[in-house]
């Protein structure tokens, strides 16, 4: 390993590992390369270009990740390697989640690439007006906005380097660098334009505001150790406080919760959960679909790298303090998320909310922290967590892939207009009939996320479960299956809804006049409890209009074919949810090796 | 290292003044107060970095947020509009209240528990200034933080992009320049060079009154479309041909009518009344 602190008076040059740095190289150089391609390749050849490059790097990174794991980590004997005087810190528990993430992204990438007739998600161009002509002229002349391609390699780019940090100013800039790109992908929906928008500005105006309690976690965090490197904040101390920093633990205790509140924001877990709604409604559903599973993956990351490398080591206290902020947390999350799911009647506000519950199981794993026992090393939440995410990961893009092909249609035949997702509730009746791939492959979805056995959920949440049981929280376990229980209820509606009940607006006849809640561009559809039915535009590619009137829409649900990506990526999640439930072994026994000090 | 009396004296009189500088910004209405607030806040902070030794930050601090970024800021300001200030309509019930209990709370937690906190003799500080702060500063850069400042480049680049995605609109319609407006001029039949001017009389102002064609007929296009909407269009009628008419005979003769001066002089008076009754 690498001196971790150089503080001599000499310049010393910092060794770069090229070997361990390539996979971020690869992602984050790519995205350079991208942003090249967008100035260099002419318009038609754009697309396919970007998402070539975009593909190779993703899968490049997991490869590399992979050869890493078993040729240059498996031999040596280190828990993990620190690179560039220890500003990324390369542990097993790193390796794993990266490739989570590379392998999810690689999917949702598919889902965020689909262009076929009427799927495509993003508006022609982010800077037209909504609703102007120059949006309508740009719509008519085909524009795409490829740019995306490398916005979404940045994005993933920063979540490798979120759980690697090995400072907390890497882990900062990480932090941002997944954050911006996302922020900006929210607000290029292509239909609902105003939502859209007021998703991106929520979720900016919210996260800054978070990264703002990160900072000054970090800051306070520096006051007490007088250094940033997560190493040196513990080493030489691991067992016993030197006496000159006793007098600092306030500093310690409050820096930590406020690092842990900038990271839980990104897990969207209650009571830093506002945005989620709003901003998974909002933004283009590919995108929601990989911002709430590969963020989710990351940010947690994040959370077990602060809360391993903070909460055993540095005196019972601290482990007492971090444990309850968790375990608040994770209560708050779970009944949050499954209660208000129940009362939600639009698909992508359910699934958000399914989400704030989901990071609150997650956490109820993480509150299974024991302090250090001056013998082993060993935190089983390490590999119960990444199991868990890899599960949720691969239903979440699924299911938003599914969300996004459930459209609204005007006019029938050849001249049908293919308009926004139909989200409410209601227009997914009688889906199995209508196209039954579809239709199980989001209720395998569901009935992973619902951790129904025979499928990924179930296992994830066995492990998760078990860990917090291990660590004598039995009672908070009891307490999430109960959540699971609630929020089974409306996973299962769903899929009742899908199968048994017949179609509300048969083709035949209009569905009766909705009525169409105005939608300000700021402050409408907060988190009222009775989801808010949004009609479609009666014009393709308008954003949603300002209308205080009641409308009449046609009420036609039409489902897309969707490219041949979207349709491989919903198939190797199924596939992926089903295989990790039934045989859940080589996974879990893969992860094993995570569990080892050092996250 | 304690701290000397010098550097207390600065601190006591640029903290009140930071925090009075930080209410302002909270609470001031208008945008541009906020703003200036907030240049305060960061030159102290940076006096503040410069007491405490480290004066690459301080300068930094200076050049980069007071002198560009906070100057972006009001630049911004000005176009969005000096004038816009904050709405102060709750968009949900009583959130203000919430959000002020919250904000105190979250005050009172922070400063007790940091109160409680007792750090020890800091340490280190002549070390790392051992040969000039920027220079200390540099090393760290270029040793233990030079694959941070490499990503931060990414950010960048992230930023910049994003920015232009939002704001870049192609132009996706054939611009139209001066040759494609004169062709359109033409093609629409409309006056192919520059209208005439108005004709000049020495009684009059000439903006209002039409130039004559060569047959001695008014030539209306002469006048600028907005006299003629407004009706100050003088038009020119028998009369003032009949006088140009005279009064080019009475040059030819020599003979000055003084008269026409005072006339003159009058229908000025009258054109600026006109003009300034438009204007209002």
């Amino acid at each position: 390993m690498t001196p971790l602190i150089a503080a001599a008076p000499q310049f010393v040059q910092p060794e770069i590992w090229w070997t361990w740095l390539a996979p971020y190289l690869l992602v984050l150089g790519a995205a350079v390369v991208g942003v090249l391609v967008e100035a260099f390749v002419a318009p038609r050849a754009r697309r396919s270009t970007q998402l070539t490059l975009a593909l190779v790097a993703l899968l490049g990174a997991a490869g590399w990740n992979v050869w890493l794991w078993v040729d240059q980590f498996a031999p040596t004997e280190f828990k993990a390697i620190a690179l560039v005087n220890g500003s990324l810190m390369v542990s097993y528990f790193t390796l794993a989640l990266q490739t989570v993430i590379l392998v999810v992204a690689a999917l949702a990438l598919l889902v965020v690439a689909d262009r076929s007739r009427g799927a495509d998600d993003f508006a022609p161009t982010a800077a037209a007006i909504p609703g102007s002509d120059y949006e309508e002229l740009a719509r008519t002349k085909g524009l795409q906005q490829t740019e995306i391609y490398p916005l979404f390699l940045f994005a993933v780019g920063g979540m490798m380097l979120f759980p690697a940090a090995g400072n907390l100013l890497t882990m900062f800039i990480a932090l941002e660098i997944l954050s911006l790109p996302l922020y900006v992908m929210s607000g290029m929906a292509r239909h609902r334009r105003l939502l859209s928008q007021e998703a991106s500005l929520k979720y900016f105006l919210l996260g800054a505001f978070s990264s703002a309690f990160f900072l000054m976690g970090m800051a306070l965090v520096y006051g007490y150790a007088g250094t940033i490197n997560l190493w040196a904040i513990t080493n030489g101390h691991a067992l016993q406080v030197p006496e000159a920093l006793v007098g600092g633990r306030p500093l310690l205790v409050m820096g930590v919760v406020m690092l842990l509140v900038g990271v839980l924001f990104k897990v969207g877990a209650v009571p830093f959960h506002q945005w989620t709604p709003d901003v998974y409604q909002g933004a283009p559903t590919s995108i929601t679909g990989f911002m709430a599973a590969c963020t989710k993956a990351a940010a947690f990351g994040a959370v077990i790298r602060i809360v391993v490398w903070f909460a055993p080591f540095i005196g019972l206290d601290l482990h007492e303090e971090i444990q309850v902020t968790i375990v608040i947390v994770a209560i708050a999350s779970m009944l949050l998320g499954s209660v208000l799911g129940v009362v939600q009647h639009d698909v992508k506000r359910l699934l958000a909310y399914s989400s704030i519950a989901h990071a609150g199981f997650v956490l109820v794993a993480v509150a299974g922290v024991l302090p250090y026992d001056g013998q082993t090393f060993v935190f089983p939440m390490n590999s119960a967590v990444i199991f868990y995410l890899l599960a949720y990961g691969l239903a979440t893009v699924g299911a938003f892939a599914v969300v996004r092909l459930v459209r609204e249609s005007q006019g029938r035949g050849a001249d049908a207009v293919t308009l926004g997702e139909a989200t409410h509730l209601s227009q997914w009746a009688g889906l199995g009939r209508r196209s039954p791939f579809l239709a199980v492959a989001f209720s395998v979805f569901l009935l992973s996320f619902a951790g129904i056995p025979l499928t990924a959920g179930f296992i994830g949440k066995f492990t998760a479960f078990k860990v917090a049981v291990d660590g004598g929280l039995w009672w908070l376990a009891v307490l999430a299956v109960l959540c699971s229980a609630i929020a089974v209820f409306f996973y299962v509606r769903i899929i009742v809804l899908m199968f048994f009940v017949d179609p509300a607006a048969d083709d035949t006849e209009p569905e009766p006049a909705r009525e169409v809640v105005a939608v300000g561009a700021l402050g409408a559809t907060s988190d009222a409890p009775v989801g808010t039915p949004l009609a479609g535009e009666p014009e393709a590619g308008v954003g949603l209009r300002l209308s205080d009137e009641l409308r009449r829409t046609s009420g036609g649900v039409t489902v897309l074919k969707g490219s041949v990506g979207s349709r491989v990526a919903i198939a190797v999640a199924m596939v992926g949810t089903l295989l990790l439930g039934v045989l859940p072994g080589p996974v879990l026994d893969l992860l094993e090796k995570t569990v080892n000090f050092l996250p | 290292m304690m701290t000397s009396t010098g550097e207390a004296v600065l601190f006591w009189v640029l903290a009140p003044a930071m925090v009075l500088g930080a209410l302002g910004l909270v609470f001031a209405r208008k945008a541009v107060y906020a703003a200036l607030s907030m240049i305060f806040v960061m030159v102290c902070l940076a006096m503040v970095y410069v007491m405490q030794q480290a004066e690459f930050l301080g300068i930094v601090q200076v050049v980069v947020y007071t002198g560009a970024v906070m100057m972006l800021f009001v630049f911004v300001l000005m176009l969005v509009g000096v004038d816009a200030s904050t709405s102060a309509v709750e968009t949900i019930k009583g959130q203000r209240w919430i959000g002020i209990l919250m904000g105190v709370g979250l005050g009172t937690l922070l400063v007790t528990v940091t109160a409680r906190a007792a750090l020890p003799e800091t340490v280190g500080l002549d070390e790392a200034n051992s040969e000039t702060n920027p220079a200390g500063l540099a090393r760290v850069l270029m040793s233990d933080f030079v694959l941070d400042l490499e990503i931060v480049a990414t950010l960048l680049v992230t930023a910049a992009l994003a920015a232009l995605v939002l704001t870049h609109r192609r132009r996706l319609t054939p611009k139209i320049g001066q040759p494609e407006r004169a062709a359109a001029r033409m093609l629409a039949g409309d006056h192919p060079v520059n209208l005439p001017a108005p004709g000049v009389y020495a009684r009059h102002n000439a903006m209002d009154v039409p130039a004559l064609d060569p047959e001695g007929n008014p030539i209306e296009a002469s006048v600028s479309r907005v006299l003629r909407i407004r009706g100050q269009e003088h038009s020119l009628d028998t009369d003032v041909t009949t006088l140009v008419a005279t009064r080019d005979a009475a040059e030819l003769t020599g003979d000055h009518g003084t008269d026409t001066a005072a006339e003159r002089g009058g229908q000025n008076d009258d054109t600026d009344a006109a003009t300034t009754e438009g204007e209002a």
